[in-house]
């Protein structure tokens, strides 16, 4: 029986393995090898040890990369996964048009990043974009909001958080885990709503607010798509993120220090998703049964 | 049966199916693939894919030509980049030949057309383009089209704010930025935006070569050239003389705002023409082209340059590939088939053509101010590597919004350039 067990086992693990080792392993082996190889991607490569780390972290720009992209990474863990938990605790309590709701805040989700950058780059505009069309209106003087040190990261992360749907979704399924009679027992005992929510509701999906946290996190860390379309980095690289700087350094053939990027993008990536769940897991691992 | 009636009939039949197959593989198409960004919108589009359909039609059975569509120029480039150094190169491509993407040369996998060209084939192309194109006294791209990017300059809007002629110093144009944001236009089109800042680093190319003159880029970023011509292209983002949208801009919010009619002065290639004609034949009708105002001792330059060249696979395993490629662009090199999507287009070409044909008028006007240069220069993105083209952008905003003078601004270029 144990030998069938096995036999089980490996006849379900070894194509997922052999498939993890090869796009996964193997690529990232690689990745970490080159990284410390002068290579254009054309001719042979040349060892030249750890001088693509050396050059990159003492570079201005890669430097306020990694800022930008905590900044992110911060955003997603604490504006954009509270504002879903806001929405998906409002929605749980299934108020009239809740479902509708529901399909619209989830509807960005399925439309493509780049028509969603494209339409924000519009409303962003400072002469023509909706935005200052508004201010103007209130008698709020217009601004170059993507062209402007001080507003092009914001404005760029602001268009982002505001998109909820995915990690609503998730919250909103756990919220329906929770027993009835939790509720109804803390209706008698004289409980408010936002009591309710607050002793019961948030302690009890808690493991599922720890995950899409690391979850967003982890997307900030390695966020690239709308800075890359709607201000490719600038303006001054106020706005650079680390995914970028790695697709520069592979527009400029520098593979090399392209991988050098994304071997520290990884274990930056690595050390924050370790991190937050350490913070946040160690103090409710019950919750966890939720997930 | 016997033995040897045995073995006569296997062999016949052996012989048979061996000879079959060979007709078949004869008769095998050939099919070419070309992720093509001649496409959709760009003006050369529609003579392209007739140019394309015709040699199907003429070679059909044996070869055919499948254009893949890339619509976005930064993506093609970045796609042909990529399955370059991943060892997969396209039957057929266009490349912009640069610092960086000198390094496909390197490459096995690309065809080398030298000896073609010494066949008699390299006479069909204008004088010095084929050695442009030569590295290493190789030929693995083909120079094609080839463009001058003068300035563009709406009479109609100069002549309303009171200026009759395109300003040829900086004192006129500074004058003429003057009178024509008192009668409410915006002087030029500028753009930090984009891959490469394309309009502005067009700007500044220009006014490098008008202060450092033709040898400017023997030493690049060194001497006083490229601070002084920083100076002018801040003046230029100074003052209300571009758009409020011109840093973070991209060539669509430069090249829209001409279009318009809300910019008096812009700069692009030839390959322009019939996107105005289309667009904005108001525009069109007043556009004068010209160079830009001489802000150095050298007037009356004019930035050329080889744009697009033609490259292919060298398919060394596949010979009748290899030479249905070449069929296929000397096809494209022909003369006549060069005049009409010049004509149609507007575009410029590397190829020997009979120009004469050509009855768009501001296309002759790109062929006078060519005629009329007093010397041409490449631009700055075309001598540079790759991480120096996408530093423009960033530089120059960090320039405009005050935060680097035109000495850091040449600084950060050169830090990025000496790497």
């Amino acid at each position: 029986m144990k030998n069938k067990n096995i036999k089980m086992i490996l006849l379900f693990l070894v194509p997922v393995a052999f498939l993890y080792t090869c796009f996964f392993i193997y690529p990232l082996g690689f990745v970490l090898s080159t990284s410390m190889m002068k290579w254009n991607g054309i001719s042979a490569m040349k060892f030249v040890g750890i001088d693509n780390y050396k050059k990159l972290l003492t570079n201005e720009t890669f430097q306020l990369s990694v800022k930008n992209n905590i900044i992110w990474a911060l955003s997603g863990g604490f504006i954009q996964i509270p504002l879903a938990s806001m929405v998906a605790l409002i929605l749980a309590r299934k108020p009239k048009g809740w479902r509708m709701l529901r399909t619209i805040y989830f509807l960005p989700n399925i439309i493509s990043a780049v028509a969603i950058a494209m339409m924000w780059k519009a409303i962003y505009n400072p002469m023509y974009g909706f935005l200052n069309a508004f201010l103007n209106i209130i008698g709020v003087e217009g601004h170059n909001w993507l062209g402007e040190i001080g507003t092009a990261l914001p404005s760029i992360i602001a268009q982002q958080v505001l998109y909820i749907g995915y990690f609503m979704i998730i919250i909103l399924a756990a919220t329906t885990t929770i027993p009835k009679s939790f509720y109804e027992a803390a209706d008698i005992d004289g409980c408010s709503i936002l009591q309710q929510e607050w002793y019961i509701t948030l302690p009890m999906i808690r493991g599922i607010l720890v995950t899409t946290m690391t979850l967003a996190m982890a997307y900030g860390m390695r966020h690239f798509e709308a800075t890359f379309l709607m201000t490719n980095g600038g303006p001054a690289h106020s706005t650079s993120v680390m995914g970028l700087i790695l697709y520069h350094k592979m527009d400029a053939f520098r593979l090399g220090e392209a991988n050098a990027t994304g071997t520290i993008l990884i274990f930056l990536g690595t050390v924050v998703i370790v991190l937050i769940r350490t913070l946040l897991s160690r103090r409710d691992a019950g919750a966890d049964s939720v997930q | 049966m016997k033995k040897s009636n045995f073995l006569l009939l296997g062999l016949a039949l052996v012989s048979i199916i061996g000879l079959t197959s060979c007709k078949e593989e004869a008769k095998e198409e050939i099919v070419l693939k070309w992720p093509c960004i001649w496409v959709g919108e760009d003006s050369k589009a529609p003579a392209v894919a007739t140019l394309v359909e015709q040699f199907n039609a003429d070679n059909a059975g044996s070869i055919k030509v499948e254009i893949e569509a890339q619509p976005d120029y930064d993506g093609y480039e970045q796609k042909i980049r990529t399955s370059v150094a991943a060892g997969i190169v396209p039957d057929i491509f266009t490349m912009k030949l640069n610092p960086t993407t000198k390094a496909y040369y390197e490459s096995d996998l690309l065809m080398d057309f030298t000896k073609e060209l010494d066949m008699g084939w390299g006479k069909d192309f204008n004088e010095g383009t084929v050695a442009q194109a030569t590295v290493n006294g190789m030929v693995k791209s083909l120079p094609y089209e080839v463009a001058i990017t003068p300035v563009w300059y709406n009479m109609d809007l100069l002549k309303k704010a009171g200026v009759s002629t395109y300003p040829k110093t900086y004192a006129d144009f500074m004058d003429a930025a003057a009178k024509l944001k008192a009668a409410g236009t915006i002087p030029t089109s500028q753009m930090t935006g984009g891959s490469n800042a394309w309009t502005s680093m067009l700007w500044y190319s220009h006014f490098v070569a008008s202060i450092g003159g033709k040898d400017v880029y023997n030493n690049l970023f060194e001497g006083d050239a490229y601070v002084k011509a920083a100076e002018v292209l801040l003046a230029m983002y100074s003052d209300g003389n571009t758009s409020m949208d011109a840093i973070g801009g991209d060539a669509g919010v430069s090249g829209g705002h001409f279009l318009a009619g809300e910019t008096a002065m812009f700069i692009n290639g030839p390959w322009y023409i019939g996107r105005v004609r289309g667009d904005a034949p108001e525009v069109y009708a007043a556009t004068e082209v010209g160079p830009a105002p001489a802000a150095g001792s050298h007037s009356g330059a004019q930035i050329g340059f080889l744009q697009t060249n033609f490259a292919a696979a060298a398919n060394a395993e596949n010979p009748a590939k290899a030479a249905a490629a070449v069929q296929f662009v000397k096809w494209m090199t022909k003369a006549e088939n060069v005049a009409e999507i010049s004509k149609q287009a507007g575009s410029l070409f590397a190829v020997k053509y009979d120009s004469s044909t050509i009855d768009d008028p501001l296309q002759k006007k790109f062929i006078e101010a060519s005629n009329n240069a007093s010397f041409t220069v490449p631009h700055l993105a075309g001598v540079v590597p790759a991480d120096v083209v996408s530093e423009f952008g960033q530089a120059l905003g960090k320039m405009a919004l005050g935060e680097a003078t035109p000495a850091e601004f040449v600084e950060m270029l050169k830090k990025v350039n000496d790497q």
